[in-house]
């Protein structure tokens, strides 16, 4: 397995291989640099861009003909793609990053001129009673299922939470049979005052994109049912009920097979975090966010980031931010070529970021104040709000003495569904988050056994 | 685009029970396929988990895949002949809870 660690060089390293590591790397190779790509799936595309299997998509057709045609010019480019491949971890500025294949666990180090982190996001969860019960998902579960593997993820299905991808997915579920029992929109995005609609005038198209959706919905009786909230699921051995919650204190048990519930996405910042790189607090203060100039350069020399993992914004805003900063990476690396024009790829850049901006401001979190003492929020380590409140109380634990006193954020997921939730039952105002550590990524220990040469 | 005929279909066994999936299918579409929900019990409180992220981030639907145990049944697909194997008996011991 892992007794020799196989050591590689390239000009640079992009870890991600969604919308923004694409179209990054697509830039730096055709300006000339040598480029690896890692991305810990077997398949380049990110979860925007994901890709049917080969079976599948001969039957049911390719799910997303744009990152096809994106994935063949970046393999056409020349860009060295190594699928399969995680990256656990980084020292000296990111210019050497430690990997491990997640087939055999055989480790590697690259070594770099600059790196590029498109890590994208996952999705932010909020617990509620009954949270942990099989059959009890994320809606990005379901997307998947429905469009990958053609399954619905249940016969009669409860959708529910914030944000704008409850609509696609209620849709992609349409499309493979299911039924919906309800769609549950916690906020009132769907009929928004007139000054929050003047943001969004300006991005046509993403507009039209959430209309076809609810017309999609509307042409089979799925209506969404704004202001309304689970409250709690139930069941013996995986979820059977559900009930909602309503702005008038009303409350309604439906029954369900399958229960999806989400709150939009987490930045997945593990590896500028790691590197030391400047942060600051999101719009919605829950999450650290790399400083970053208009191209993506953090406060760590030679480190850039781009796509979702420098702040929730969606597939397009992550093309351009990709692109940016290739081309940022390009003037540094290879100052001798002609300069490209950036100010077009800047301007849409800042349009998308004002759309994002009214998406956070359409579709708010609801306050963590809400979550019952007995709700488990660590799923890995089984520990509850009043556990991890009761901590905090003790008035001389901060984030990271709760964590230490509870084990909450200890466990196998590394603190990625919980982290958010503990840090605002456990913060003093202040947004905070949970200390990057090698591994970034669970690794075998077989890994770290028989790789003694690691560090 | 084609959409023409089904993909081949492959066998694979869960807990020694015969099933059918797509090929390229994931490992965790054939379980949900099957009806097959909960996966594993978590070790500090001993209740049953099943899928939940489908990403690869939360690790709850760890299989034993071929005899590989600790397999995420969301980022596998299933081959022909694949043994699948979940792990929901009671625990002998659990931290707490």
């Amino acid at each position: 397995m892992a007794d020799v660690m196989a050591e590689s060089e390239t000009d640079v390293a992009v870890i991600g291989g969604g919308p923004a590591g694409l179209h990054a790397a697509l830039v730096l190779a055709r300006g000339g640099l040598s480029v690896v790509l890692l991305d810990e799936s077997d398949t380049l595309g990110g979860q925007y861009y994901k890709r049917r299997a080969e079976q599948l998509a001969a039957a049911f057709g390719d799910f997303r003909p744009r990152g096809t045609e994106l994935i063949r010019q970046v393999r056409a480019a020349g860009v060295v793609c190594r699928t399969g491949t995680l990256v656990w971890g980084a020292e000296d500025a990111g210019r050497t990053l430690f990997t491990s294949d997640v087939h055999t666990g055989a480790l590697g180090r690259l070594s770099t001129r600059a790196t590029l982190a498109a890590t994208g996001a996952y999705e932010r969860s909020l617990p509620f009673p009954g949270w942990t019960l099989p059959g009890v998902v994320t809606p990005g579960f379901a997307l998947h299922l429905a469009t990958m593997d053609r399954v619905p993820v249940g016969s009669r299905v409860v959708l529910a939470g914030t944000g704008p991808f409850l609509l696609p997915v209620a849709c992609a579920l349409l499309e493979v049979g299911a039924r919906i029992e309800a769609l549950i929109e916690l906020n009132h995005p769907y009929r928004p005052r007139a000054s929050v609609i003047g943001g969004a005038l300006r991005q046509p198209a993403r507009l039209a994109e959430a209309a076809r959706y609810l017309l999609t919905l509307a042409r089979h009786g799925v209506r969404v049912e704004q202001g309304s909230r689970v409250l709690a699921a139930y069941g013996d051995t995986q979820v059977t009920a559900v009930d909602i919650g309503h702005e008038d204190g009303s409350v309604r048990r439906l029954e369900t097979d399958a229960l999806c519930v989400g709150f939009g996405f987490r930045p997945s910042t593990e590896l500028p975090r790691l590197l030391g790189c400047r942060t600051e607090p999101d719009p919605t203060g829950t999450e650290q966010l790399p400083v970053v100039d208009a191209d993506g350069a953090t406060s760590v020399d030679g480190l850039y980031v781009a796509g979702d993992c420098a702040g929730i914004a969606g597939v397009h805003a992550a093309g351009v931010r990709g692109q940016l900063a290739a081309h940022a990476i390009l003037r540094r690396l290879a100052p001798g070529r002609a300069p490209v024009r950036v100010a077009g790829l800047r301007r849409r850049a800042r349009a998308l970021d004002r759309f994002a901006a009214l998406a956070d401001r359409l579709y708010p979190m609801p306050a963590t104040a809400d979550i019952p003492d007995a709700t488990q929020v660590c799923r890995c380590e089984s520990v509850s709000a009043g556990e991890i409140r009761q901590a905090a109380a003790t008035g001389w634990n901060d984030l990271h003495g709760t964590k230490a006193a509870t084990r909450a954020g200890m466990g196998p997921c590394q603190g990625r569904e919980c982290g958010h939730i503990v840090a605002a039952l456990a913060g003093r105002g202040e947004a905070e988050c949970f200390a990057a550590r090698m591994p970034i990524r669970p690794l075998p220990m077989a890994a770290t056994v028989e790789g003694q040469d690691v560090r | 685009m084609s959409t023409s005929p089904l993909p081949e279909t492959v066998t694979v066994t869960i807990d020694g029970i015969p099933s059918q999936a797509w090929a390229g299918q994931s490992v965790t579409a054939a379980l949900v396929t099957a009806g097959i929900w909960p996966l594993r019990r978590n070790p500090v409180d001993g209740r049953l988990r099943g899928p939940f992220c489908g990403m690869g981030v939360c690790l709850e639907c760890e299989v034993t895949l071929n005899g590989r145990p600790g397999s995420r049944s969301c980022t596998a697909h299933v081959t022909d002949g694949m043994d699948i194997r979940t792990h929901t008996e009671p625990l002998p011991t659990v931290a707490h809870g």
